[in-house]
């Protein structure tokens, strides 16, 4: 089995609200160890967590409680091993599809005529080659977001951290996104950290897929995902739905649970 | 009161639809292919089919909407839109023209149109307008440089520094608030009646809505953008250069445009209260003297050239921001 790449140990997050008189906790226990080269999906329902996760395992915040490790070095802010592409797209509106690209090759300190090059083959691997002079608003949805996927693969980053990248497509749209990007981790073998509220996304996509409960925000089981073969449909796949009907199970209860201590005040 | 001058952003030029859709280099290229033969959905990545099967997205309309025109069309409708402007400005002047010889108006406090062209003419070619003019232009320009140079910094300073911004935002409110006009005799109280007090008027004048922009610019930055930028570990230097700076130049340019027409307006204000040159006191005087013609030579002057001038800070602020929606 392959070495750990990002180790999650214990970690809590709480936030201090204004106007709240007790501080709200966001996540709670968070275990969870990420294999290098793993795609792993995270699933869990609106508001349960998923993003202030994220934010942890990118150095863009930090835990309250427990540690994050990165090949077994506590991580210290963020840093260009870790490539994010975020829940709503965040493309530099006065730059190029190219120049948005290049964005995170400047960051690293790439020559600048290796800059375009590689900004350019990696449009082109997200299926966007001739939109490399369009602004972020000439471009349709989907198309920022591959834009936005490219930028972080671009850059070269080991582990890949994705943040519902597809929520806001059609479904057309979405699955080929999905195939799409299957195949570049295929191809380039990076860890995938892919967080979504679908089902059936978490099930196509992941290696395993760790289920998210909301209040506070815990991991309730992880699901080694494997089907004999991945050829023609999937989802049409008897297990595919055992998955996916276990997962949906899951998340029901919880919620179920949820709803029923909200009903009864506690403390 | 100045908000009227904020006109909304036009498109500045026709967006051109990629048309080419030549694979980039050898590896692009090899990378297309076999995302073709991997992903029959869609045929998201075949190689030339994205730009042209795409819907023209953001392609600007430079047109009349609910028009489809071709090139000939365009030109007309542009055409039809200067016909448009022209037309109104000349039914003006026909009233202008009209109504004092028609009588309507009295002719000695408003003479028809032709008149005061023949005067302004006159003070033309006699080189009075020129010198007075002049003489404005170097007061507006240099206190309206000043400001540029003094406030967009501060500004900037102001804005990335939030304790700061929160510290002084009720000063800021205040001045915003004070009618620079107001502040007139204190100036010429500390500096006299001569061009520093009227440079620093109008550089006064032209700060605040440079100073406020800059600082509202900075601060409504994206957080998203600021946050995916750090993620790429971006330093302050970095960030503030690469993203807030940009991000911030559409409204800093508002604020410029702002200025550009407060430079003329307090200027004009200026000089007609103490001034032996400059087209405030070119107006003041020949009404104190009843050269009516020349006075409304003078207004006119200073209208067009505040056109002018605004027409021209528009046009450096759309190519600035191009890339800004509308
Ligand atoms: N900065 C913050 N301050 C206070 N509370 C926060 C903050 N950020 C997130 N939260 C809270 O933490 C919880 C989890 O938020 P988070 O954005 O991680 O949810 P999510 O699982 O990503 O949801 P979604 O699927 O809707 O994106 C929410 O209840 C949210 O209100
Ligand atoms: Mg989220």
């Amino acid at each position: 089995m392959s070495p750990v790449k990002i180790a999650i140990r214990d970690v809590g997050k709480v936030f201090r609200v204004r106007g709240a008189d007790r501080p709200f906790t966001a996540l709670e226990h968070i275990d969870l160890d990420v294999r290098e080269g793993e795609f792993l999906t995270l699933v869990g329902p609106s508001g349960c967590g998923k993003s202030t996760l994220l934010d942890l395992v990118a150095g863009l915040t930090e835990p309250s409680t427990g540690e994050i490790l990165i090949d077994g070095r506590a991580i210290s802010g963020p840093g260009l091993d870790r490539g994010i592409v975020f829940q709503q797209y965040a493309l530099l509106p006065w730059r190029t599809a190219l120049g948005n690209v290049e964005f995170g090759l400047e960051a690293k300190g790439v020559p600048r005529r290796e800059r375009a090059e590689r900004a350019r083959h990696f449009l082109g691997l997200v299926g966007l080659t001739g939109f490399e002079r369009r602004y972020p608003h000439e471009l349709s949805g989907g198309m920022r977001q591959r834009v936005a996927i490219a930028r972080s693969l671009a850059f070269d980053p080991d582990v890949l951290l994705m943040d519902e990248p597809f929520a806001a497509l059609d479904a057309q749209t979405r699955e080929s996104l999905q195939e799409e990007l299957l195949r570049i981790w295929g191809k380039t073998g990076k860890t995938v950290v892919f967080i979504t509220h679908g089902i059936d996304e978490a099930v196509y996509l992941g290696q395993r897929v760790a289920v998210m409960s909301s209040r506070p925000g815990r991991i309730t089981e992880v699901i080694e995902v494997a089907f004999d073969s991945r050829e023609g449909d999937l989802r049409a796949d008897p297990a595919f739905g055992e998955y996916r009907h276990h997962i949906w199970t899951r998340l029901r209860d919880e919620a179920a649970t949820a709803h029923h201590e909200e009903a009864t005040p506690v403390g | 009161m100045a908000d009227t001058l904020t006109t909304p952003a036009t498109p500045a030029t026709p967006a051109t639809p990629a048309t080419s859709a030549t694979p980039a280099g050898p590896t692009a290229s090899a990378a297309s292919a076999a995302s073709a033969s991997s992903s029959p959905s869609a045929g998201l990545t075949a190689p030339g089919a994205p730009d042209r099967a795409a819907p023209p997205y953001g392609v600007r309309e430079t047109s009349a909407p609910g028009r489809a025109p071709g090139r000939g069309g365009v030109l007309l409708a542009r055409a039809r839109l200067v016909a448009q402007r022209v037309t109104a400005v000349l039914l003006l002047l026909a009233v202008w023209e009209a109504a004092p010889r028609a009588g309507l108006v009295d002719r000695v406090f408003v003479p028809p149109v032709s008149e005061v062209a023949a005067a302004w003419w006159d003070l033309a070619l006699g080189g009075a307008l020129g010198e007075h003019l002049a003489a404005s232009l170097a007061r507006s320009l240099s206190g309206f440089g000043l400001a540029i140079v003094v406030a967009i910094p501060l500004g900037l300073l102001i804005g990335w520094y939030k304790p700061v911004a929160d510290f002084l935002g009720p000063v800021l409110e205040l001045f915003r608030n004070t009618s620079a006009v107001a502040l007139l005799p204190v100036f010429v109280l500390i500096f006299g009646l001569d061009e520093t007090s009227k440079i620093t008027f109008v550089l006064y004048a032209c700060t605040w809505p440079i100073l406020l922009n800059t600082i509202s610019g900075v601060k409504t930055v994206e957080p998203l953008l600021i946050k995916s930028a750090r993620s790429l570990g971006l330093g302050p230097v970095a960030l503030f250069q690469k993203v807030v700076l940009p991000a911030a130049v559409p409204t800093i340019f508002t604020g410029v445009r702002l200025a550009g027409a407060y430079a003329i307006l307090v200027l004009l204000f200026a000089e007609m209260v103490g001034a032996k040159a400059g087209l405030g006191f070119l107006i003041n005087d020949a009404q104190a003297n009843f050269r009516i013609h020349d006075m409304y030579a003078g207004i006119i002057t200073i209208s067009v050239l505040g056109l002018l001038f605004n027409l021209l800070l528009v046009t450096v602020e759309r190519r600035f921001s191009t890339w800004r929606t509308t």
